[in-house]
């Protein structure tokens, strides 16, 4: 059991799609500060706990808290503005919107504080000057790691208390994933609280805190990141023995 | 199979009693009002034919209806006649005279072809933009009808076609209507076309050529408005364009929609409860009228009723009363269902 | 030279009504992808406010101001009257809602106000003619180029430059993702049927400013005139409107200028046979609308 405080809390969460069951027991927790990874092959479920968190997707049972609060039916506009903020896995910036305006609108819940966003906006493009360069470019015509980093600062434009990051990494070159992990290495130094699907094991394992396993939409191991990296069993856990 | 014959068995019932019925009654007022629940039921049909099956909104079906209706007008009017009813006719036209029963024919026959020389390029719409366009197509062939006088007397009524319909012709040509959608939904074009409905990608994958598909739905269901119109033409003898215009696609949009327009079924049991809805609420219109509760005449109640059931029945069954099975198949559904729950006790081994 | 600057001016004020009438329609379209037919309407609404009012002794202006406040409440009560209840319904469903509820208000003004034209208040303005160059045209069709320019540069402005409009275009694209960044999906839509209404209103002042009275079925050719400058012009995209609106002002203007006078009743034939061969030429309309992987 962990005595850290826990921001984020799913208890026995089921999602369904239609008549078929995408998630069907799964309970997890993240601590202030920690950065959890969420594991498993393709279709285990974990985009759609993800989503279900994010407000995007109404759970069929089961119950989520933030902070002690039960979230678990609101609206993806009530979950931003309670301080919890989405990357989706399709990478969706706006394309005909410029990079500037993808910024403004990740802002949209702080629109009053005129000089607050601009001085996020100034933050991200020191944090990732790649956008400073592009920012009147359509958010269409950049490359697939530039996108994700759009997508990344604009999630943090809202200055979310909690970040949820879907498959970063997804139809990244390698070199590329090094750099948006080195990211979210930053990020997590700096106090931010992340919850962290991601296909590629390793990379998350090297970040993260505590991670979770997924198969066929339940939780099938959890502990310490070091603990998972270990397990020799992981492969079975992934494809099934 | 076999669901598809009760199916047509059933639906074909509904005809035959209702024909019976008005027959049994001997009121003229119900002979009445079941020839026009026929020739709606042909119009209906008619308009599934394309709706149901394409999944598209068609608001240019009634336009059809007055294709049918003026061109056996235009062939049937007695050569007497012909001079006072149309003194603007076409020389060709004015001397040729034809059976009513071949005008009805001929009258399908045009409404199709016009259908067909004009809906093609319809046909590769997106579908929003698809119904929008038929909903422009209605208001083009209402324009021509108002326009064309030499055909169609313009705005003004339209005098002298023969009364050809009866009961008979009506129920029977409705009865043929039934049995050609039902045809038509299980053929190879329209498991194929259904299947564009639900998923176009993936029925392009299979070989289906969306656009020719839905060009042939659209065509059949003009022959059926054609049919329709034509048959009405020679039951009321007069009509004028304002007949076939946003009123009337309202009510038969109305039909559809409510019955459910992925079936044969939704199509006819539609038809039934509306012109039976329409019938009492005309008569509560009628007495509230006579009582004078109302300083004014009280006039488009049954309109709004129509237009609120329409949205009650969105939102409580999106697809309308028979949305996904017809009739046939939820009775043999329910009838395996009994079967299989009778085989433990039909004796131990 | 006085004809083609008498042709300019009908194509410009006839175009630039048609271009509101289109961008009211494609606002709610582009966001929700999907169809009002209850949007003619709003000019009936806007038309009998007035009429109601035509015996105060209030100024046109605040008449008129009143006309286009009714057609904005009328848009937002469309919302929610025929989409909000059956939006997640299907595509159909509230084709046929909005279809239904335009049916509704028709009849509801067939039956409480009068199925006979009703005079409607117009300014002197509008019926003063002005010369120049050898022109001769109404005033109104000036102040309806001028109304048209100016509406159409604020809009401009503010889809790109406000952060609502930015939402706004943001949730035309991809709306889930947009409310994934705390746009709220209530306000968006509201805004749009509201924007909707306000040009509606508009172009109903010039609109029955041409005719000088209304009746219940007056939103059908301005509906069918934003539905056909909607598909020319691309149905997703803003732009396109606002051309397709332009376009189809060009066609009708110029057909009217050269058919001879015994077909000239068949002028809508006429226009929609060439709409027809644009659609065939281009389905997907002039114009691409904002990127999306969705059915259109």
């Amino acid at each position: 059991m962990l005595d850290v405080a826990a921001m984020l809390e799913v208890s026995s969460l089921e999602l369904r799609y239609g008549a078929i069951r995408a998630v069907k027991d799964v309970s997890l927790t993240v601590g202030k500060g920690e950065l959890v990874a969420l594991l498993g092959a393709n279709g285990a479920g974990k985009s759609s706990t993800l989503r279900a968190i994010a407000g995007a997707h109404k759970p069929a049972s089961g119950a989520i808290r933030l902070n002690g609060e039960d979230v678990t039916n609101l609206s993806p506009e009530r979950m931003v503005r309670n301080g919890v903020a989405m990357v989706p896995e399709t990478r969706d910036v706006f394309p005909d919107l410029t990079v500037a305006e993808n910024l403004r609108l990740g802002a949209f819940t702080r629109r009053a504080d005129v000089s607050g966003v601009e001085e996020d906006k100034a933050r991200m493009f020191r944090l990732f000057p790649i956008l400073a360069e592009r920012a009147e470019q359509a958010a269409g015509t950049l490359s697939g790691g530039e996108q994700q980093m759009l997508v990344v600062a604009r999630a943090l434009m809202s200055r979310p208390r909690l970040l949820l990051l879907d498959e970063p990494s997804l139809g990244l070159a390698p070199t590329i994933v090094g750099r948006i992990f080195d990211m979210i290495a930053e990020l997590k130094d700096s106090g931010l609280t992340m919850l962290l699907v991601e296909q590629n094991a390793s990379m998350a394992l090297g970040v993260a805190d505590r991670a979770y396993v997924m198969r066929l939409g339940k939780i099938a191991a959890d502990g310490t990141a070091a603990d998972i990296a270990a397990a020799s069993d992981l492969k079975a856990l992934y494809l099934g023995s | 199979m076999k669901d598809t014959r009760l199916s047509l068995v059933i639906l074909i019932a509904f005809v035959i009693v209702l024909v019976a019925g008005a027959e049994i009654a001997e009121i003229r007022l119900f002979v009445r009002i079941a020839t026009n629940l026929s020739i709606s039921l042909i119009l209906v049909l008619g308009l599934q034919v394309f709706m149901g099956n394409s999944g598209i909104l068609s608001f240019a079906h009634i336009g059809f209806m007055g294709v049918g209706a003026y061109a056996s007008a235009v062939l049937t009017i007695p050569l007497q006649m012909r001079g006072m009813a149309l003194p603007d006719l076409y020389p060709i036209m004015a001397g040729l005279q034809v059976s009513p029963y071949v005008g009805i024919l001929i009258g399908g026959l045009t409404a199709a072809a016009v259908a067909a020389l004009v809906s093609y390029p319809l046909m590769r719409l997106s579908d929003a933009a698809a119904v929008i366009t038929s909903f422009a197509l209605l208001v083009v062939l209402h324009t021509v009808m108002l326009q064309w006088s030499a055909i169609t007397n313009g705005p003004r009524t339209l005098f002298g076609i023969p009364k050809a319909t009866d009961l008979y012709l009506a129920a029977g040509f409705a009865i043929l209507a039934i049995i050609g959608a039902m045809l038509f939904r299980e053929s190879r074009t329209g498991l194929l076309l259904r299947a564009t409905r639900d998923d176009e990608i993936g029925a392009g994958a299979i070989g289906a050529n969306v656009s020719r598909l839905r060009w042939k739905a659209f065509v059949l269901s003009a022959l059926f408005a054609g049919i329709a119109g034509a048959l009405w033409g020679h039951f009321i003898t007069s009509f004028s364009p304002k007949a076939f215009y946003l009123k009337e696609t309202f009510v038969i949009l109305g039909m559809l929609v409510i019955g459910g327009a992925p079936t044969v079924t939704g199509a006819v049991i539609g038809t039934f409860l509306v012109v039976f809805s329409f019938e009492a609420l005309r008569a509560v219109e009628a007495s509230l009228n006579a009582a004078k509760i109302f300083t004014g005449q009280v006039v488009g109640l049954t309109e709004v009723v129509l237009a609120l059931a329409m949205i009650a029945i969105l939102i409580l069954r999106p697809g309308g009363l028979f949305a996904t099975m017809e009739i046939g198949v939820l009775l043999g559904r329910r009838r395996k269902k009994s079967n299989e729950g009778e085989k433990p006790s039909e004796g131990e081994k | 030279m006085a004809v083609y600057l008498q042709f300019i001016i009908d194509v410009l004020s006839l175009g630039g009504a048609y271009a509101l009438m289109a961008l009211g329609l494609v606002i709610v379209y582009g966001i929700l992808r999907l169809v009002n037919f209850a949007y003619g309407e709003l000019i009936m609404v806007s038309g009998y406010t007035m009429f109601l009012l035509g015996d105060s002794a209030l100024p046109w202006i605040v008449m008129a101001a009143a006309g286009v406040f009714m057609a904005i409440v009328g848009g937002i009560v469309t919302d929610y009257v025929a989409f909000r209840p059956v939006r997640t319904k299907s595509v159909t469903a509230v084709l046929i809602t909005s279809f239904a509820f335009s049916t509704l208000l028709q009849n509801a003004a067939l039956l409480f106000i009068s199925p006979r034209p009703r005079n409607v208040p117009l300014p002197d303005i509008f019926s003063e003619t002005v010369r120049f160059a050898g022109v001769v045209t109404p005033a109104r069709n000036l102040i309806t180029i001028a109304a048209a320019v100016i509406l159409l540069a604020v809009f401009a402005w503010m889809m790109k430059r406000t952060v609502l409009g930015v939402a706004m275009r943001a949730a035309a694209t991809h709306f889930t993702m947009a409310r994934m960044l705390g746009v709220s999906a209530n306000l968006i839509i509201s805004t749009a049927f509201a924007i909707s209404g306000l040009f509606a209103g508009i172009v109903s002042l010039f609109w029955i400013g041409r005719i000088g009275s209304v009746v219940p079925g007056i939103g059908l050719e301005p509906l069918l005139i934003a539905f056909i400058a909607t598909v020319i012009g691309g149905m997703r995209s803003l732009q396109g409107a606002v051309l397709g609106g332009f376009l189809l002002a060009f066609i009708d203007t110029g057909l009217n200028y050269s058919l001879p006078q015994d077909l000239l009743k068949f002028l809508d034939a006429f226009t929609f046979s060439l709409v027809i061969l644009i659609l065939l030429w281009r389905p997907a309309g002039l114009m691409k609308g904002p990127a999306s992987g969705q059915r259109t």
